[in-house]
């Protein structure tokens, strides 16, 4: 019945391959397509990527989605997407994490996609040994978890820098094993100002520091982080006790002080958001310009940043809420002014795209 | 066999209805056990997750957390006569806080997904953020059969935007004036170089409070029910919940709470 309702989705056929036309080889957006259901859209999601003169993606690939019982293994959706954006000209930064329910606890029926026990890091490294052997001529980097530091994306757990610095001693050999090309990234961390104790995380700094002192140098290629703006300006300075874009070169400090200072930098998240009434969003037009001005900010003041990637390219399906605001292009391929703004920095012409009409007056 | 676009939305409708009504008996057949509120909430109090970041709803004045979605949590602890807690925390970590059992309640400007239903359980709605249709009550253009013609202000790159392209591939052309924020789309309205505006209802509504003297009507043409959630095992959380909710209802407690924030008293009633 249902296909009488609905016409016939696009086939998604692949076509010459591509390359992205840049001036700015370090613009990457992070994109959610895992979750996307139609391989059309997948398709021309990265089109669009490729189009604006984003070089990189950063998508995330859920133990839970892939392993979903002990060793049986579903790539489609991974292999679909891979494709893709290899046709498209496109280098994948891959995000790992998410943990089936049978790596989880018989005991925590109540734990979350981010809980790991620490007896199951192994299972684990060995998804992620598999995933890099899987794709290692397609796939150059992987992030090992998303924000650590924070409870919620710990299990709802307290944190500990200790235990994902075992997590890291853990995947690291394992990976570099089964595909010793393959970068890998630790973090990516999240900025907060959370003190010691707090149940809801810790200063990124503070575990930053914790990392190192645990031993963390050794199981790691390059640190993956996470920096927004919230209301600020791209180009305010740095400060320990405020959350804004140049926060990452006070992590940047920590790893220099720990003689790692050779190591890349790639911002994984970053952006401003405009949602008209969330707190932490600032206008449209602001949200564009300051988003540009960080791209051209780290170009040249950033000589550690390897990637800057923009937090969200398009979501699947809208939140109806002011996550929507962070995206560049809509669920139904509107492209947003900031997208049209990147895309002139990225070909180094004038945006002169505004597409709305300015506040009506009477 | 082709089918019309009216044929094709009437099977749309018929199915979401039914999808409806198998969620509806699903959450009946779900609240077999009766529990007292001691009962239903084990940690003494009630903990209510929230996001206290998205005002009107919820909002941090001075480490003052109020809004719609406080003044709720508050009106139904005081109803099942239990002391309320509210855990304030960003968007991104809701769902997981009450999976994990650290709070027995969402209160968040939450819309009903379908894709979280096999971890938690949502309660009837309590306010409608979805899209309205507004006009001058002397051109009544409430319908995308009626804006054949005339100008339509919205919000340039919004879920508003995105319903007018499709009106524009079903109906009568009619010519869309994109504004940078909500507020002008309705400024232009009010002020008469659109005919129409379609913006989200707690724009309208904040506005029209702000804009006491401006006569205009209005007519949902979407829905985006604003729901509570408990956790997937809490069926007598959600009954108690869900019979309290539709107390406050009839007595209204959550329309004065609506009243309040939105100036409006726009709660989805028992029936809806």
């Amino acid at each position: 019945m249902l296909s009488l309702i609905y016409p016939v989705e696009p086939r998604a056929v692949l076509g010459t391959p591509r390359s992205v036309e840049t001036n700015v080889p370090s613009l990457c957006v992070h994109t959610r397509l895992i979750d996307e259901v139609f391989e059309w859209k997948i398709q021309y999601s990265l089109e669009l990527v490729r189009e604006m003169g984003a070089t990189t993606i950063v998508e995330f690939f859920p133990w839970a989605y892939i392993e979903r019982s002990p060793g049986n293994f579903h790539w489609e959706q991974a292999d679909r997407i891979i494709r893709h954006a290899q046709n498209q000209g496109l280098k994948i930064i891959a995000r790992m994490g998410f943990v089936p329910e049978w790596a989880r606890h018989d005991e925590s029926t109540n734990s979350t996609l981010n809980y790991l026990p620490a007896d199951r890091y192994d299972h684990f490294a060995d998804f992620v040994a598999r995933f890099a052997q899987r794709y290692q001529n397609s796939v150059s980097h992987v992030i090992i978890w998303n924000e650590p530091n924070l409870s919620f994306e710990w299990g709802y757990r307290p944190v500990s820098a200790v235990e994902y610095t075992d997590l890291l001693r853990v995947v690291y050999p394992a990976v570099k094993a089964s595909s010793p090309e393959t970068i890998i990234l630790a973090g990516a961390l999240a900025p907060t100002l959370e003190p010691a104790n707090s149940p809801h995380g810790l200063n990124d700094l503070i575990y930053l520091e914790q990392m190192y002192k645990a031993g963390a140098a050794d199981y790691f290629d390059g640190i993956a982080v996470h920096t927004y703006g919230l209301q600020a300006p791209p180009t305010d300075e740095p400060d320990a006790g405020v959350l804004n874009y140049r926060r990452v070169e006070l992590l940047v400090e920590i790893m220099k002080k720990f003689g790692d200072g050779h190591k890349p930098v790639y911002i994984t998240e970053t952006g401003w958001n405009d949602h008209p009434r969330w707190t932490h969003a600032v206008r449209p037009s602001q949200r564009a310009a300051f988003t540009v001005e960080s791209i051209d900010f780290a170009r040249k003041h950033w000589p550690w940043l390897n990637k800057h990637c923009l937090w969200a390219f398009r979501y699947p399906a809208p939140t109806l809420s002011y996550p929507d605001y962070f995206t560049l292009v809509t669920p139904d391929f509107q492209r947003k002014p900031i997208y049209y703004a990147i895309q002139a920095y990225a070909r180094g012409t004038e945006d002169t795209y505004i597409p709305w009409l300015p506040p009506p007056t009477p | 066999m082709n089918l019309n676009t009216r044929t094709r939305i009437t099977l749309i409708v018929v199915g979401i209805s039914f999808l409806g009504l198998g969620l509806w008996l699903q959450g009946s057949i779900l609240e077999n056990g009766v529990s007292t509120p001691e009962e239903a909430f084990a940690h003494g109090e009630i903990r209510i997750g929230i996001d206290g970041s998205y005002p009107p709803f919820a909002i941090d004045i001075n480490s003052e957390l109020t809004g719609i979605d406080i003044e709720l949590g508050k009106a139904l602890a005081q109803h099942l006569n239990m002391p309320v807690r509210f855990i304030n925390m960003g968007f991104d970590g809701l769902y997981d806080a009450l999976i994990s059992d650290r709070v027995d309640l969402l209160i968040a400007a939450l819309i009903y997904d379908p894709a979280r239903t096999r971890d938690v359980l949502y309660t009837q709605p309590y306010y409608d953020n979805g899209l309205v249709l507004l006009s001058n009550p002397e051109r009544g253009i409430l319908s995308p059969e009626r804006l054949a013609g005339h100008k339509l202000a919205l919000e340039y790159g919004s879920s508003a935007d995105s319903m007018a392209q499709r009106w524009l591939r079903r109906f009568e052309p009619f010519k869309i004036l994109p504004y940078e924020r909500p507020l002008y789309a309705l400024a232009s309205l009010r002020l008469g170089q659109a005919d129409a505006a379609l913006v989200d209802a707690t724009s309208y509504f904040i506005y029209q409070r702000e804009q006491q003297n401006w006569r205009v009507t209005f007519q949902y043409v979407t829905h985006a029910p604003y729901v509570m959630a408990v956790h997937i095992d809490k069926q007598d959380t959600l009954k108690l919940v869900n019979q309290a909710l539709s107390e406050l209802k009839k007595t209204g407690i959550v329309d004065a709470i609506l009243q309040q924030w939105l100036g409006t008293a726009a709660s989805f009633a028992e029936s809806d």
